[in-house]
């Protein structure tokens, strides 16, 4: 049985009619934020969007079961990311050598950075280097934009937290850009 | 580098994969818009007021000086009704609107579901130590847990709507109580836990709270309006009445679930007697909806109310709810 969609649920999880939204206008507001945040975890291509679209396909079959109001549908799709980027990098590890990884998360290899200077590549491979951890936060602070609150509401983590660990990813981000310049 | 790179790294999807994906998003749309055969019975439920608060919700006299009579859930039994009364209902839903309620009104919004890390943490929220299986069959494992907050709502019934509906479906051997309007009916739903488990091609998913709570104004002839809330499903006069009079509604919870597509049978769980739905499906689907099967079993223990459902074996199903312990 699909989510949400049996007879005590239903009873349970209020029996409100449904109130019109524009799914169209979600969607088109939304969007860019998931594809940013996967975009940021594992840099552009079809692999930010096929991740995109797995997020989307989940959220929107059980939507109607969360409340309107944009924080609390932002959290659970959020968190509804986590879990298929969770789900991805547990299929791909094993079969990626620690030396694609720069690959797989900025579209360049090294020479390619080198040679292109591009400094969207070259962010893309630094981000690609911090740890798990941090690469989460920066893709839901800079990718999906929330703030550290709704941060701190989709990871569990503290408010505070929160803002220390992207301090820090940050901060070396500032010195690993600054040592390769 | 800077705060600005970081944001300027942002980029705008594809066009032609955003269209690609909104126009996958609207096709599974248009799929989920076909209800299931249960859940379609329940929706007439939902509509008719009077199926949800007094059908749904056993009764219990709180006290001699209560204001309200108050309903809880102590156990369940099922119902069976006809497609096509669920189909009459269904439109006169469309060309009415609000069926036989007169008002209804939110009084305190549960808010979405949110997603806890562990069972053990959903606990303080809902109010009591949270039961888990000890058997999962077929590789499932758990996926999430979710908790939905207190949700308080209330609404009034119309006779006039009433009679209308009873008209309407030409039902004309049961009579709608006065007293009925402007009157409110309160139902309180407590908070609830949500556990989901997954494996490769199996899910389940476990609800468990305490009993909803119905308030009804004192006097309300409960007996009468069953019978009249079961007509309107479509049984027929006598067993209406038989139902409507052998039923103890302090401890019982009328599931109403539709033929053919839908069986059950009494069961007992860990001691306790539960109800066991099994959905079997169309056997010939209408083209675009699905073939869909599954098995829910509910069933009370203590003061909590249990509903465990999922596309698995009925004895797997059933050994799963009998492993649930706090």
């Amino acid at each position: 049985m699909a989510n949400g969609d049996a007879t005590a649920a239903r009873l349970w999880l209020w029996a409100r009619k449904a109130r019109a939204t524009d799914w169209d206008a979600r969607f088109a507001e939304e969007l860019p934020r998931v594809y940013n945040f996967f975009r940021y975890r594992v840099g552009p291509g079809v692999v930010a969007e096929d991740l995109t679209g797995i997020t989307f396909e989940k959220a929107w079959g059980a939507r109607d079961r969360y409340r309107e109001d944009r924080a609390g549908f932002e959290t659970w799709l959020f968190a509804v990311a986590r879990n298929v980027a969770t789900d991805h990098f547990r299929r791909v590890r094993p079969s990626v050598p620690l030396d694609d990884i720069v690959e797989l998360a900025g579209g360049d290899t090294p020479e390619e950075i080198a040679v292109r200077r591009s400094d969207e590549a070259r962010l893309g491979a630094l981000i690609a280097r911090r740890s798990e951890r941090e690469r989460e936060l920066l893709a839901l602070k800079y990718g999906a934009e929330l703030t550290n609150r709704d941060i701190a509401r989709t990871t569990g983590l503290s408010e505070s937290n929160v803002g220390t660990i992207l301090h820090r990813a940050v901060e070396a981000l500032r010195a690993d850009w600054d040592k390769e310049s | 580098m800077d705060d600005r790179m970081l944001h300027e790294y942002r980029r705008e999807p594809d066009p032609a994969f955003a269209r690609d994906l909104r126009e996958r998003l609207r096709r599974s749309e248009r799929a989920r818009r076909i209800p299931r055969p249960v859940v379609r019975a329940l929706a007439v439920a939902c509509a008719v007021g009077v199926v949800v608060a007094l059908f749904a919700i056993p009764s219990v006299r709180v006290s001699a000086g209560a204001m309200l009579d108050l309903f809880r859930v102590r156990r369940f039994a099922a119902v069976q009704f006809n497609q096509s009364r669920l189909d009459a209902l269904q439109s006169i839903d469309k060309e009415r609107g609000f069926l036989v309620l007169d008002r209804e009104e939110t009084l305190r919004d549960p808010g979405p579901p949110r997603l806890v890390p562990t069972a053990q943490a959903a606990g303080p929220e809902a109010g009591f130590t949270v039961s888990t299986p000890s058997y999962l069959p077929d590789s499932l494992a758990v996926d999430s847990v979710l908790v939905q907050g207190e949700g308080r709502m209330r609404f009034s019934v119309s006779e006039e709507k009433l009679r209308s509906v009873l008209k309407k479906l030409d039902v004309k051997d049961v009579t709608v109580p006065r007293g009925l309007d402007g009157q409110w009916v309160e139902v309180r739903k407590p908070p609830v836990v949500i556990q989901r488990f997954q494996s490769t091609n199996r899910r389940a998913i476990l609800l468990q709270a305490r009993s909803p709570e119905v308030s009804v104004p004192p006097g309300w002839n409960v007996e009468q309006l069953a019978e009249v809330g079961l007509r309107v499903l479509g049984l027929d006069p006598s067993e209406a009445k038989r139902i409507a009079r052998s039923t103890d509604w302090r401890t019982t919870l009328l599931v109403p679930v539709p033929l053919n597509v839908t069986t059950f049978r009494l069961v007992t769980v860990r001691g306790n007697s539960g109800l066991m739905i099994i959905t079997t499906g169309d056997e010939s689907p209408p083209p675009g909806k699905p073939q869909r099967k599954g098995v829910m079993v509910m069933w009370t223990q203590g003061d909590r109310v249990f509903c465990l459902r999922g596309n698995l074996s009925a004895g797997d199903l059933l050994q799963m709810a009998n492993s649930v312990v706090p």
